[in-house]
């Protein structure tokens, strides 16, 4: 088994070099935008079943942003909502023979924790102003500024690395298990993978808010929720 | 341990790719079919607030105007009652009045025509009295029906005021009319009776009237003296129906 830390290209475009993650993340891309755009083509006031579908899971995003923030979620949405469908997409997509789930490596993970850093930021300084969100750094006193800013940059580590280590652990697990007992004794392990890389992407997803839900006010719920969920 | 920064980059890239293409084709066509959904909900329910509304007020409005017709209908279901009663007191007192009316017509009329069938009756006595009294008086004799009437009609004349008295006879015979004819005797005997209580003679023009029945009438040219039987009876019979 490929050491999970190096990332060999499968090939390169140009100076690029190609990766799997990049292209189980432009296979899932594809995937998603095709599903989307035949599935949302005709909508209508009175739901068929699929419509049903994605009313519910847009419904259960924005309850879930409007639970943390206490604020409208339609602006908030498609980030919230893209982290966990992306991240529960692709660590489900370990089950498909022969592909890696991208989340399992730390380049994506690492993107996606990013990702959610530049939100935190932009979506802070949006709505206190860069001032009123540079003031947050001195709550509730100057004396808490390293800290705090060692926190903005450790939180967003755990996320990379509470990620990758579950995806990836399971990943390892399965692949030994594969190589020591044979075809069916991974399925139970693989059953508790899909629970686990489905509660991975609703831990990153509410972490997500809640960080963002941190940084644009005071009406938001304190990042000590966070301490609640699983880890 | 190393970190494939074209890998990270590229993922970074992709998932920003891919929150663009979900935003684009997933949660805003959701988003807005919600929304619409919701609007048209409210809409819905908002008009059928509106309606329930109309229909509550359209309810208290019937209810206002069922109450009004109850309190007109009870109001003219008195006045009907009382305009009954006016009319039925009123026609039972014009019907009482008729009847008393009436009643008191029938007994006038009654008492009328018994006072008629009295009159009538006693009328038809006195008539049956004097033509019985007047049958009893033929059967009396001639002389019997003119001599027993000179006196007393001599008397009559007596009576008579001195002066009427002196007419008589003054201006030619005197009209008498006798119920049975006068014999020489019974003339003779009237004039001197005549000619003493007058103070002078006295020329009769002497007739025969049996209606007299008995006795005598003296036509004075001022008085008319009567001594027969004839006007005692219809005094009589004027005195009885006279007591009626």
């Amino acid at each position: 088994m490929d050491n999970p830390l190096t990332l060999e290209p499968l090939f390169h475009a140009g100076p690029v070099p190609i990766t799997a993650p990049v292209l189980v993340t432009w296979a899932i891309l594809i995937g998603l935008a095709l599903g989307c755009r035949i599935a949302t083509r005709r909508l209508s006031l009175t739901p068929g079943r699929l419509q049903v579908v994605l009313e519910l899971f847009v419904t259960v995003v924005d309850d879930q942003i409007r639970d943390t923030m206490q604020r409208p979620p339609a602006r908030y949405r498609p980030l919230i909502g893209t982290i966990f469908l992306y991240v529960l997409i692709a660590n489900w997509s370990s089950l498909v023979p022969g592909i890696e789930p991208p989340t399992a490596r730390l380049e994506t993970d690492a993107a996606l924790a990013l990702i959610v850093f530049a939100a935190t930021v932009w979506f802070g300084i949006a709505a206190q102003g860069l001032r009123g969100y540079l003031k947050t750094f001195a709550e509730p006193t100057w004396v808490m500024i390293p800290l705090n800013l060692i926190e903005q940059v450790s939180r967003t580590l755990s996320l990379v690395v509470r990620l990758f280590g579950n995806v990836m652990s399971g990943v390892f697990v399965i692949g030994i298990v594969l190589t020591l007992a044979g075809l069916l004794v991974p399925i139970p392990l693989m059953a508790l993978d899909l629970l686990t890389g489905a509660v991975q992407a609703y831990i990153f997803a509410v972490l997500a808010t809640v960080f963002i839900g941190a940084a644009v006010g005071e009406h938001s719920p304190s990042p000590e929720t966070a301490k609640d969920l699983p880890q | 341990m190393s970190i494939d920064w074209w890998t990270l980059g590229l993922q970074a890239v992709n998932v920003l790719v891919l929150l663009w293409i979900l935003s684009r084709f997933l949660f805003r066509p959701v988003s807005d079919i919600i929304a619409a959904r919701q609007a048209a909900a409210t809409q819905d329910l908002d008009a059928a607030q509106a309606t329930r509304a109309e229909a509550e007020a359209a309810l208290a409005a019937a209810q206002e105007q069922l109450a009004g017709v109850a309190a007109t209908r009870a109001q003219m279901l008195a006045e009907a009652r009382s305009e009954a009663d006016r009319s039925r007191d009123q026609l039972l007192s014009e019907a009482r009045a008729e009847v008393e009316k009436l009643r008191t017509a029938a007994q006038a009329d009654r008492l009328h025509r018994q006072q008629e069938a009295s009159h009538a009756m006693h009328a038809e006595a006195a008539e049956l009295a004097v033509d019985i009294a007047r049958r009893l008086l033929d059967r009396l004799p001639a002389t019997a029906r003119v001599a027993g009437f000179i006196d007393g009609l001599a008397e009559a004349v007596a009576r008579l005021p001195e002066r009427t008295r002196a007419g008589i006879g003054a201006e030619g015979p005197v009209p008498l009319r006798a119920a049975a004819e006068m014999s020489g005797d019974e003339a003779d005997h009237l004039r001197e009776r005549l000619a003493r209580v007058t103070g002078h003679p006295v020329a009769l023009a002497v007739t025969t009237d049996p209606t007299l029945i008995a006795g005598l009438e003296l036509d004075a040219p001022h008085a008319v003296v009567r001594n027969h039987f004839r006007a005692d009876l219809d005094r009589i019979r004027q005195e009885l129906l006279k007591n009626d």
